[in-house]
């Protein structure tokens, strides 16, 4: 099955997803340049982290308007699986393929740290594969990446059963506050209605490699091989 | 343009001659100092570069723009050799933070800089050291090295070898920013720093990335025939440069730089140090491709001129020939000699009695801004981006990166002020021993180094005798230790016009090394419960420009540590044997807060404490404060488990490496006596606290 | 009071703006600068005495760095 990793100038971790779906059973993946378009020949689409148009205006504002994800809108609503990490999450938010917005972290920080998620929702493209309520290990590497939506939308997003991750607490050392952004309701990655339509903030690319996990495991694998069973039409 | 090209910015005209002293070559090096960056042969056709900048003027004027921008420069050092730039690490030097207004500002505005730089452009920070002292308080530090990879047949030269080959300037606009820069940076910074204001340079990092991006594809083509990055000096510095190296001559046309303002004169244009700017020398015939893959990028480049057989630089506006230079004549400045004096010194130090609860100062120490914990630092860095970083800032004593060629790199900067300021010799040479041992405390055989010698006024004869004994001292010892230079830069007039004093004498050693495909690596935390844990190396009295001085009792005095380099050698290697064996669960080095620091640390990543009698210790004769805090060199805390304990201690002997089995790992704190006389019991919890807080609390931030 | 780059620098960020977003829908726009606006809420007998204050505020207290920024002081009456 073939993956689109849109690259827009400044994206930054397009090569990384690229590596972590080459490792991944089932899925071919291919760079897209932002320009490129043809996009509706791929089976899925992965709109990587980075800096997109250098986060200038706002992250992904710029990017949302491009002619990529006027194509992504249309796979979008023909079910076509989309998968938006960190600025590929704000572009995602600002185009309103995903509803709130992703605001500067609470402490006014950007912040690179491993956390733990938990899945919420195990129907998504990204998330077959695992378990409600199984805690994954992951980086984050964001500055504005504290979600925000305002209270009644918050209870249907919740009540609609559509939010995907949050952040978790999962040992003592984590006691320092698991939520590394002040994202509402701790909350980490969200889908659309459809539930086709995913975005995270931390970087499942990154946890993928073993040698470069702090405990030596690789939880971002279950995300990428998740997209690849969803694709394949396997369990 | 000859006062730019020959200011000491460009020209290290007080240095140049002493530099030559230090030893350059090694089985390794494919490119040493006087190229943009130093090339290491890293196996299998990869290549590693790596290069060291400062910012420091800039960055005491505008701390935001000016660290960016030191960031952006080093890049672009790495890029033009034709590598990708894959990690960056920063050295910094503040005032007390915890006091001073002023250098909170400096302080926060330079990692935020560095941060929003770096994180953009996608190269991950991976590792850094900083000192707070007096002495940088309007004059701060801003040290950025770079580390590229590559592969050896992709390598470009900053030369224009061939007649009719094309000059393209690609990039940003070319505006007055910076101009005179590097002249600028080679004076001391005026009174009043805000009135400087052509001195400033905007950051682009969104440009630097479509930059990187676009000539990494570039080089491709096969198209690029030699390239330079445009750094101090702008044009007037880069020109001469790749036509003396090249045996040639450039000219060109003004009249074809895009200009970001209408009334720029030629010589602004010349010496402009607009950011984000590179000078290609591409094919004469065949340069089409390279061309569209920039547009592609939407990187603006244009042809300015062309490579000439005449060895002139050729400096048109339009139709007119406004300058013309024989291009070595700029590209080799005269040197210029300098008086050198030692300083009288009183050598009638007495070392104070130590309080009487040396728990409490161990914590202190812990906590103190100059041993305390980074992270408020760098979680403010992505250190992950590029899926290479193995080992992780606050992780270990060294970075530790993934190669293509399954090798691991190693990287880590040191530098010691206190030190140095009390005896340069030993204080450069230090900062080398320090950071070989770091990169041997993961598992690495250190490969070559690049050096920063920061000084205050070259005319002043007692601030040259330092920087004479920082060369002497960096020369000594990676001759005596056999790893060459391969790169480096000197940055001069570093001194507080406000109260006329010169910063302490700032050497920084940046040392890289490597770990064999499959080879095994390991951190400083303590493992398993029961572990033996093993100190190795001797312990002198040396607490000149100790952490335990400035934090006990406020001094700088006394006996400055000087490493051995025939020792540290013997003992290097022991212990990267030890941890290749899989003996060591556990390697650290002891160095700022000495031996009690460091145990203390290596209780702290999986919270284990320690039971620890060092009544075996190697040690010269000392009182017990001595003994937990001296920072003598060449010290390491390996921890082992019980079964591989004799294997461990014969390989030390047979090495003829001092060491005692001195505790075992376990428990909730961390307890050190002395011939049965307990001198420290402090809590494992504690020492966390105590060490992460040290920042948050000197800035008057929550945790 | 706004604050941005001084008039002969660089602004990357409106230029990205400008290149990448605006200009190709719609070709009147010819540029774009961006800035950051504070506003002061002062006691103070006119406007005149208003904007001196401010800028004194904005020289004094670093709210800009003159190194890079510049920083144009405009009164007038809030509306809320």
């Amino acid at each position: 099955m073939n993956v689109a990793v849109v690259r827009f100038p400044g994206s930054n971790c397009d090569l990384d997803v690229v590596k972590a779906l080459e490792g991944t059973k089932g899925v071919r993946p291919k760079l897209v340049w932002h320009e490129h378009g043809g996009l509706d020949r791929f089976d899925a689409v992965v709109l990587p982290g980075g800096f997109s148009f250098g986060d200038y205006l706002r992250a992904g504002a710029i990017a949302a308007r491009s002619r990529s994800v006027g194509e992504v809108r249309r796979l979008a609503d023909r079910g076509v699986p989309i998968f938006g990490v960190c600025n590929g999450f704000q572009t995602l938010v600002e185009a309103g393929l995903l509803p709130g917005s992703l605001l500067r972290n609470s402490g006014l920080r950007f912040v690179c740290r491993w956390v733990t998620l938990r899945v919420e929702n195990n129907r998504t493209p990204v998330t077959g594969r695992c378990s409600k309520g199984d805690l994954l290990r992951m980086p984050v590497a964001h500055g504005e990446g504290r979600f925000f939506l305002p209270s009644a939308e918050l209870d249907s997003l919740k009540k609609d059963g559509r939010v995907v991750f949050r952040y978790a607490q999962s040992t003592e050392r984590d006691g320092r506050g698991c939520n590394p952004n002040g994202s509402l309701d701790g909350i980490a990655g969200i889908c659309n209605k459809e539930g086709n339509v995913v975005g995270m903030m931390p970087h499942p690319e990154r946890a993928v490699d073993s040698l470069l996990d702090p405990e030596g495991r690789s939880d971002g694998s279950v995300i990428f091989q998740s997209l690849a069973s969803a694709l394949g039409g396997a369990s | 343009m000859i006062d730019a090209e020959w200011s000491e910015h460009c020209s290290y005209k007080s240095s140049k001659a002493l530099l030559k002293t230090l030893p350059t070559s090694g089985s390794r090096v494919l490119l040493g100092p006087g190229y943009d960056a130093g090339v290491l042969d890293a196996g299998d056709g990869c290549v590693v570069s790596l290069h060291i900048e400062s910012h420091n003027h800039p960055s005491a004027v505008d701390p935001y723009g000016g660290a960016a921008t030191g960031i952006g420069g080093v890049l672009r050092d790495i890029l033009s050799i034709g590598t990708r730039p894959i990690a960056l690490i920063d050295v910094l030097r503040f005032g007390n933070i915890g006091e001073s207004q002023r250098s909170q500002w400096l302080f926060r505005n330079v990692v935020r800089g560095i941060a929003d730089y770096g994180n953009c452009v996608g190269v991950p920070t991976v590792a850094g050291e900083v000192e707070f002292d007096e002495s940088f308080e309007r004059n701060c530090l801003v040290d950025v090295a770079c580390v590229g990879v590559g592969r050896r047949r992709d390598l470009v030269l900053a030369q224009a070898k061939n007649p009719g080959d094309i000059v393209v300037m690609a990039g940003g606009s070319t505006g007055r920013d910076g101009v005179r820069g590097a002249t600028f940076a080679s004076k001391s910074l005026a009174r009043d720093a805000d009135s400087e204001r052509s001195s400033v340079q905007v950051p682009d990092p969104f440009m630097k990335k479509l930059l990187i991006d676009s000539i990494l594809d570039a080089l491709e083509t096969g198209e690029v025939k030699g390239m330079k990055d445009l750094g101090g000096g702008g044009l007037s510095s880069a020109l001469p440069e790749i036509a003396s190296k090249g045996g040639t001559g450039v000219e060109l046309d003004i009249r074809r730089l895009s200009l970001r303002e209408p009334d720029v004169t030629p010589l602004e244009a010349m010496i402009s140090e607009s950011q984000e700017r590179m000078l290609l020398v591409l094919d004469r015939v065949r340069h089409k491709k390279a061309l569209s893959i920039l547009r592609k990028y939407g990187v603006p480049a244009t042809i300015i001129g062309h490579v000439t057989d005449d060895g002139d630089i050729t400096v048109k506006d339009g139709a007119d020939v406004v300058a013309r230079l024989p291009a070595d004549f700029l590209a080799n400045p005269p040197l210029i000699p300098r008086d050198s004096r030692a300083p009288v010194r009183q050598s009638d130090w007495v070392e104070p009695e130590s309080p009487p609860d040396l728990s409490k100062v161990l914590l202190s120490l812990l906590s103190s801004l100059n041993v305390g914990g980074r992270r408020w630092i760098y979680e403010q860095y992505d250190h992950e981006v590029g899926v290479r970083t193995v080992l992780k800032p606050g992780q270990a004593d060294a970075a530790l990166l993934k190669l293509p060629n399954g090798r691991l790199l190693a990287v880590k900067a040191d530098g010691n002020s206190a030190a140095s300021a009390l005896d340069p010799y030993s204080g450069a040479s230090g900062c080398v021993a320090e950071a070989c041992r770091n990169v041997v405390s993961v598992g690495a055989e250190p490969v070559a180094m690049v050096d920063h010698l920061q000084f205050g006024d070259p005319g002043d004869a007692r601030v040259y005798w330092g920087f004479e004994e920082a060369v002497r001292g960096v020369a000594d010892y990676c001759r005596g230790v056999g790893i060459p230079v391969v790169g480096g830069k000197v940055s001069f007039y570093n001194e507080d016009q406000l109260t006329g004093r010169p910063i302490k004498p700032t050497p920084i050693a940046l040392v890289a090394g490597l770990v064999d495909k499959d080879e095994r690596f390991v951190g400083p935390a303590l493992k398993g419960r029961g572990d033996r844990i093993v100190l190795i190396g001797k312990t002198s009295m040396e607490l000149g420009g100790s952490a335990y001085h400035s934090t006990v009792f406020g001094v700088q005095n006394g006996v400055a540590p000087r490493p051995s380099p025939q020792e540290d050698r013997r003992t290097n290697s022991a212990v990267l044997r030890l941890i290749r064996a899989g003996l060591a669960e556990s390697v650290h080095d002891c160095s700022k807060g000495g031996m009690a620091v460091a145990l203390a640390e290596t209780c702290m990543g999986r919270s284990i404490g320690a039971e620890v009698e060092l009544q075996g210790a190697p040690a010269t004769r000392m009182g017990p404060a001595s003994l937990l805090f001296s920072e003598s060199h060449g010290r390491y805390i390996v921890s082992v488990r019980k079964p591989n304990l004799s294997k461990a201690g014969g390989l030390l002997a047979r090495a003829r490496v001092p060491y005692a089995v001195v505790g075992t790992a376990g428990g909730r704190s961390l307890r050190i006596s002395l011939r049965g006389r307990r001198l420290v019991d402090v809590d494992v919890a504690k020492i966390i606290e105590g060490k992460e807080s040290s920042i948050s609390r000197a800035l008057g931030e929550e945790q | 009071m706004i604050i941005s780059n001084k008039a002969a620098a660089k602004d990357p960020e409106g230029d990205v703006i400008y290149q990448d977003l605006v200009k190709s829908r719609f070709s009147q726009a010819e540029s774009v600068r961006v800035g950051k606006l504070l506003r002061f809420k002062v006691k103070a007998a006119g406007s005149l005495e208003a904007q001196r204050l401010v800028q004194t505020m904005c020289d004094e207290l670093r709210i800009y760095n003159p190194a890079a920024h510049q920083c144009h002081v405009s009164p007038g009456r809030l509306s809320e």
